[in-house]
Order: C-alpha cells, then structure tokens, then sequence
C-alpha cells in the first residue's frame, strides 16, 4: 500500500508541475482547435459530395467526435523515449536507480501525471469545439469507458516507448526507432483517419498490431460503447499490454546487467 | 542588388558545407523529412482509394498541392534557416551581431542558418510533383514560379510573426503556432472552406498563396491567379520588411556583441 502511495505522490507532483505553466497548456490547445476545425471541413465536405449519411458505419458526427478522441491521446502524451535514452546514455539512469522506488513505475507515473492536465484541456477545447460543429457525442456515457481505454492505451504506449528508450543500453541513439514508431502509430493507428475507412485488407491488417490500440481503440469506444466493439478492442489493449509490459520488464532487467557508470 | 545577391550565394554555400561536415548526420535528416512526408501523405492515398475526389481535388491534385507546399516551405527553411528563431534572436539581444555588420539586417540575420531537414521537404516537394504526371514545359515552369511565391509568402508571414517580439518580448510561441496553422491550412484544397474562412486564408492567414492558388495556377495558366500570387508575394514581402524595420527601431539590448559561433 505504502509502494503505491509512492507512485502517487509521484504522479501528483507531475500533475502540479503541469499545471504551473497556463498559457503554455492551452497555447498546445490551440492546434487542437485548428486540426479539429479543418478536419470538420473535409469531412463535411466529404460526407456531402458521397450524399451518404453514413460512411463504413460512421456519421459525420461520429467521425468528428472519433477524430478529437483521437487526436487528443495523441497530442497529451509526453515525449518519454528520448529522456529515458538521454538519462541511459549520460548515466543519469543511475541516480533513479538508487532510489526507494521501481525505475519502469516512476517513469510510467510521471508520464501519466504530465499527461493528464494536457488531456483534459485538449478535451475542454476540441470538445467544445466538436460539439459545436456537429451537435453533441453519440455516446456521452460512454466517457469513463474512453477515459479508462486512454489510461490503457498510453501505458501501452509507454511499455513500446520505454523498450525503445531502453535500447540505448546497446545502441546509443534511438531516435530512428521513436521516429518510426510515431508513424506506425500516425498511419496504422488511424490518427488521421478512422481505421473504418481503410480498405477491408488494410483494415484488418492494422488491428493485427500493436499500434491501433495506442489510438484508434479508446476512440472507436467513444463514438460506439456497444460490447461487440468494445469486447475486442479492450481485449487487444490488454493481450498487447500484457506482451509488452512483460518484454520490457525482461529487457530493463538485461540492461541493468549491462549498465556502466564511468564516475559522476 | 548584385552584391547582395552574391553575398546571399556565399552565406548558403557555407551553411551548406557546414552541414555536410557531417555526410551521415546531413543524409539522415534530408531522407527523414521525405519519409515524414510521405507518412502524412499515406492518409490521402488511403482517402482517395475511398472516395474518387473531394470538391473537385482528386490524388493528382494533391500530389500538386504537397509538391508546392513542401518544396516552398522547404526552400524556405534552408534557405532562410532563422525565420523560426528570429523571435527568440531579438528577445535575447542577438541582433547586435548583425546590426554591426554593413549587410542589410533582416537578410543577412534570416540567412545566416539553413535546416538541413528542409532540403528533405524540397526534394520530396520535386517528387510529389513528378508522381503527378505533369511534365509540360510550361507546367514545370508554372510549378517553379508557385513555388517562388509559395515560398516568399511563407518567409514574409513569418518574418511578420517572428518580428512582434519587437513588441511583445516573447513571440516565439505565437510564431511557432502561426507557422503550424499556415502549413496545416496550405496542405488543404481550398474549395474545402467557405466565405469567411477563405477571406481569413487570403488575408491575414495567407496560407492560400502557398497551397491551393499556386496549385491550380500549375492546373491550368490563368492570368487572373498569376497577378494574385505576384501581388501577395510582393505586398507581403514589402509588408515584412516594413514591419522588420519599425521594429528594429524599437530594438534594444544589453550589449551582446560577440563572435558568433
């Protein structure tokens, strides 16, 4: 209990930390507004150029409401990979290891904590910006469902990030990994367009990986709470979850072997 | 003119081979940026295979509208590398440098650095315009003058963004976010947005001028679109300057001469 009262404290510093800079919050908000607002036309555009109300089962209102979700989880979360390759290269790595706490677990609520201001302005702004574009979402209830898939979903994408940062142990720089990652996640993780609209092929192909679950899963809950989606899409986060959560917890355990402080 | 002009030459040709001090450094951030592109652009291939065109703009169309819009915005950053620091250059009393050098300030400060990654946004701008098919004379040539102006609307909406750190102290934030808003609303078809929002994208966003006027001016030559762009390009850029000078008149510093590294 006392372990996670750590974890906590952690967490809320970050949180506070977060918080002590306004302006720099919701200036991060203002290209949210932007994208959201182009988004809009295009798809209006769309929808009334095919004169479908429904395109692969989404109305014009569900692929807006996708889109913010999606592009929230996407703009909130921190830059980790490259502070926890920076921290393993220069040996700072060694002044957290030393400390009452697990390394993996204090980076993972720091994340969180940087996180989560930056989330909840991201879905003040495009939410209000959404709803009065398109009128209100399809399924408001199915919030706290959405809020718990981001939670799932970012500790995900901490567990690939963390691996990638984790590989400076043998390689140095990985900035090439993070940049390929990011755009696994951008194309595959239907960032910039519903994973709906794919081709069939595509489709299927980009919900056999890891990706569209960092994304495209607590979005798609949103605008449908129904459990035949949801069952899938929840269980996908979890198997990858689990995977990943247990490779890098082999792999920081092999780095710790390979760790070398020159002094400091 | 001419001076200026060789002096221009030899600012480049030293960022340049700066840059390729390092070769591998300098390949991986031109083929990274072109990567990055072609990310972005994987969701038009993916929209486009599902709907046959959108107002009127179909895959080749886009091909033109990101060939423009990368080269410019390419062109812009290596050619003219301090447009995105100029805000925190003039905040911090960096001018000094400058201003006590006989060479025209705003030149010479914009010049003096290149983005290597924006070469990577030139050539994948070449390509995304070779992928469109279109090899006329006359469509080469018309691309090449979107791309003047695409990237002297570009470099003087930013000068102007930058340069309100003359009188806001600390505009490196807004102009970074005027920068983002520009690209994002250039790499969208015009025809998407309606009256007001298309006045703001003429005028005070002018991200018009970089993306969808240049393109359709590559679509078919009108005469209409060829002063449009000559006017904007040339008001804005007088209007840069103009700007830039007011402000270096209010300029300030605490005395930061010193050799520049």
């Amino acid at each position: 209990m006392k372990k996670i009262a750590i974890y906590i404290a952690i967490f809320r510093t970050q949180l506070i930390n977060s918080m002590a800079y306004p302006a720099d919050l919701f200036s991060r908000s203002f290209m949210m507004l932007i994208f959201m607002w182009v988004f809009f036309q295009l798809w209006q555009a769309t929808y009334l150029s095919t004169g479908q109300n429904v395109i692969a089962g989404l109305t014009l209102a569900d692929t807006l409401w996708y889109l913010m979700v999606a592009e929230t989880v996407l703009l909130s979360k921190p830059r980790l990979g490259q502070e926890i390759a920076t921290q393993v290269k220069d040996g700072s790595v060694a002044y957290l290891l030393n400390k009452p706490y697990n390394f993996l677990l204090y980076q993972l609520s720091v994340s969180l904590g940087e996180s989560l201001m930056r989330m909840a302005v991201n879905l003040v702004f495009g939410g209000a910006l959404v709803w009065l574009l398109v009128g209100p979402p399809p399924h408001p209830a199915a919030l706290p469902l959405t809020l718990l898939a981001i939670l799932l979903a970012w500790t995900l994408d901490f567990c690939i990030v963390a691996l990638i940062g984790l590989l400076a142990f043998v390689l140095e720089d990985v900035s090439a990994f993070e940049w390929i990652y990011s755009k696994l996640v951008l194309v595959l993780g239907g960032v910039l367009i519903p994973l709906d609209f794919f081709p069939e092929w595509l489709r299927s192909f980009a919900l056999s990986l890891p990706f569209a679950y960092t994304t495209y899963a607590p979005a798609r809950m949103f605008i449908d709470p129904s459990i035949g989606n949801v069952l899938p899409l929840l269980g996908g986060q979890l198997a990858w979850l689990a995977l990943f959560a247990l490779i890098l917890s082999f792999v920081f355990a092999r780095g710790m072997r390979r760790l070398a402080i020159n002094g400091g | 003119m001419i001076r200026e002009m060789r002096f221009l030459l030899a600012l480049w040709k030293a960022n340049l081979l700066s840059a390729m001090e390092y070769r591998v450094s300098f390949i991986l951030q031109v083929l990274g940026m072109m990567l990055n592109n072609a990310a972005y652009f994987v969701f038009w291939f993916i929209f486009f295979e599902r709907f046959e065109s959108v107002r009127g703009w179909g895959l080749v169309d886009m091909f033109v509208l990101f060939g423009i819009v990368a080269a410019s915005f390419g062109l812009g950053v290596f050619l003219f590398g301090n447009i995105r620091f100029l805000a925190d250059m003039i905040a911090e009393g960096r001018m000094d440098y400058y201003l006590s050098l006989p060479r025209p300030v705003l030149l010479h400060s914009l010049a003096s650095r290149s983005t290597i990654s924006g070469l990577g946004d030139f050539i994948y701008g070449l390509i995304s315009f070779a992928l469109a098919g279109q090899y006329s004379p006359d469509a080469v040539l018309r691309f090449a003058l979107g791309v003047v102006v695409g990237t002297t609307v570009l470099v003087a909406f930013l000068t102007i963004a930058q340069s309100l750190a003359f009188w806001i102290g600390s505009a490196s934030m807004i102009a970074m976010q005027a920068s983002n808003a520009i690209v994002t609303f250039s790499l969208y078809p015009l025809t998407l947005f309606d009256g007001t929002a298309k006045l703001i994208l003429f005028t005070i966003l002018p991200a018009a001028f970089i993306g969808s006027v240049p393109a359709e001016f590559v679509r078919a030559f009108s005469w209409e679109q060829l002063a449009q762009m000559s006017l904007a390009a040339v008001g804005l850029l007088a209007l840069a300057i103009w700007v830039f000078q007011r402000g270096l008149r209010r300029y300030e510093s605490g005395s930061a001469i010193q050799v520049q590294v």
